[in-house]
């Protein structure tokens, strides 16, 4: 019984720390590059100019944690109807409950 | 018609009674931080999270027909009642589930007046377990399954309840952590309204995975119950007026706002900012999904709580409030007991008086202690008007000892 919860519970941190704080952290990035981006009073450090290329950075770090939420909202419909999101073949896919 | 169905009557209502009481409770799970950082205005939060459990109490098809079995042995595999209980139109299962309920609601009221976050999941399976105990004895607990799988009170809901704050705290405390490095550096404003998206995003998604989860046992509850008592056979479906009398349950719970845990959630636990309510939320969601996905059993509320602890312990320079820590950590420990106690006594009374009289009884000393119990919370309302006064070191709301 313990070796069973130990192993879930390790399977669930690691999905924790990549998913509940590697995706907050990605949104940060975007955050800060947004900001770098935009320049002026959105930086404390002494001003940059405004640059494109920061901006266009950081709204792929925002597509991508998106895509974390649009997977999560799959993971909660798909258990609701007796799936299951599988990551075996990398690419989330859905499948019946096993 | 026959004078069971009374019985049957109390036991759907009292259902949704629970089922209300289960949303109010958790409403600050998923909006507390939002409330507090100001990212959402606390009706419109409520609202919000409103919405959300009842489109999840509704996304989930799948039959949880089977939820009393991870704690008592009342039912079949097959979800089917035990054929012991089911004489007379299924008296003595209407009253184990009854008096469970009686003591899973009293609880939940009595801990939401003194503005404790709670478990509902525990409030309930302490409720179900006590009242079993009364009825059948110790042998009718399921401790801990057959030992292949995480089962029973010890694999699905004292291990669970032990780990699932401690890993929330570290993920979040992790990504506070980091959230904090990756923006030192950008202006005061730009952050506010650069988190506050990320923060509503994830809030909603914790209120999402609630409905699927919470909704769910009331719904499997009330079904048990009809087929107890013989009105309804299927055991690979629930009706559907069930369905949708719990969904409208659980989300007018939300959306009534459990504004007493919120406050002491959102602002009394630490003091939050943006990056850390969206912190809070992420790792609550990425741990509630996960749990889930791999058929870990956990409480939402324990996972919240461990979260927002977490980006408290994360964030240089911020402070905890361990006092108030310490007397959520002393309520989590009694509330499964405690709910236990109240199941076994009202089975008690209730077969002490006998049959229906007897379910009217229990009904009727959970409607007075719930009248009580509102009435005290009047003394020192909490509202959406003040729940994010500043927090003053005393217990807020403060709620005389006596009770």
């Amino acid at each position: 019984m313990l070796e069973l919860f130990f192993q879930a519970a390790w399977k669930v941190l690691v999905a924790g720390l990549v998913l509940g704080a590697g995706i907050p952290a990605l949104f940060a990035l975007g955050v800060r590059f947004s900001a770098a981006g935009t320049g002026g009073a959105a930086m404390t450090v002494p001003s940059s100019k405004p640059n494109p290329a920061l901006k266009a950075l950081a709204a792929v770090c925002f597509v991508i944690a998106a895509l974390a939420v649009v997977l999560g909202i799959t993971v909660v419909v798909a258990s609701g109807f007796g799936k299951m999101v599988s990551f075996d073949h990398v690419f989330p896919t859905l499948v019946d409950k096993g | 018609m026959n004078p069971e169905t009374v019985l049957l009557v109390l036991v759907v209502v009292t259902a949704l009674g629970f089922d209300f009481t289960n949303g109010f409770h958790d409403t600050a799970n998923a909006m507390a931080t939002s409330i507090a950082t100001g990212a959402l205005k606390p009706k419109v939060a409520v609202a919000v999270s409103a919405v959300l459990n009842l489109v999840g109490a509704f996304l989930s098809v799948e039959v949880a027909l089977t939820v009393t079995n991870a704690v008592v042995k009342i039912q079949a595999d097959s979800g089917a009642p035990k054929s012991a209980l089911t004489d007379n139109h299924g008296e003595a299962l209407l009253l184990i589930v009854l008096a469970g309920l009686v003591g899973g609601i009293v609880w939940n009221l009595l801990t939401w007046l003194l503005g404790l976050p709670s478990s509902s999941s525990h409030a309930l399976f302490g409720g179900l377990i006590g009242s079993t105990i009364a009825s059948l004895g110790f042998s009718g607990v399921n401790w801990t399954g057959d030992g292949t799988k995480l089962d029973g009170v010890v694999g699905k809901v004292i291990l669970p309840a032990v780990m699932s704050p401690v890993l929330a705290a570290l993920v979040a405390g992790v990504g506070t952590w980091l959230i904090y490095k990756i923006v030192a550096q950008v202006g005061e404003r730009f952050k506010e309204t650069g988190f506050r998206w990320g923060q509503i995003t994830s809030a909603s998604l914790v209120s999402l995975a609630h409905g699927t989860n919470d909704a769910q046992k009331t719904m499997g509850v009330i079904t048990l119950s009809l087929i107890a008592y013989g009105s309804w056979t299927d055991t690979t479906s629930i009706p559907f007026w069930v369905k949708l009398c719990c969904a409208l349950a659980i989300a007018a719970g939300t959306y009534l706002g459990g504004w007493r845990i919120i406050r002491t959630l959102g602002k009394g636990l630490v003091e939050i900012s943006s990056p850390q309510g969206m912190a809070a939320e992420s790792a609550s969601a990425a741990v509630i999904l996960a749990s889930s996905h791999l058929g870990f059993a956990l409480s939402t509320t324990h996972v919240a709580t461990g979260s927002i602890l977490g980006t408290g312990l994360g964030r240089p320079g911020a402070t905890v409030r361990w006092s108030v820590a310490g007397r959520m950590l002393v309520a989590w420990c009694i509330t499964l007991p405690a709910a236990g106690l109240v199941g076994a006594l009202m089975w008690w009374i209730g077969d002490l008086v006998g049959g229906v009289a007897g379910g009217i009884v229990i009904a009727a000393i959970l409607v007075a202690a719930a009248v009580f119990m509102f009435v005290r919370s009047r003394l020192a309302p909490v509202t959406a008007g003040n729940v994010n006064d500043e927090w003053e070191d005393a217990p807020a709301p403060s709620v005389p000892a006596s009770v």
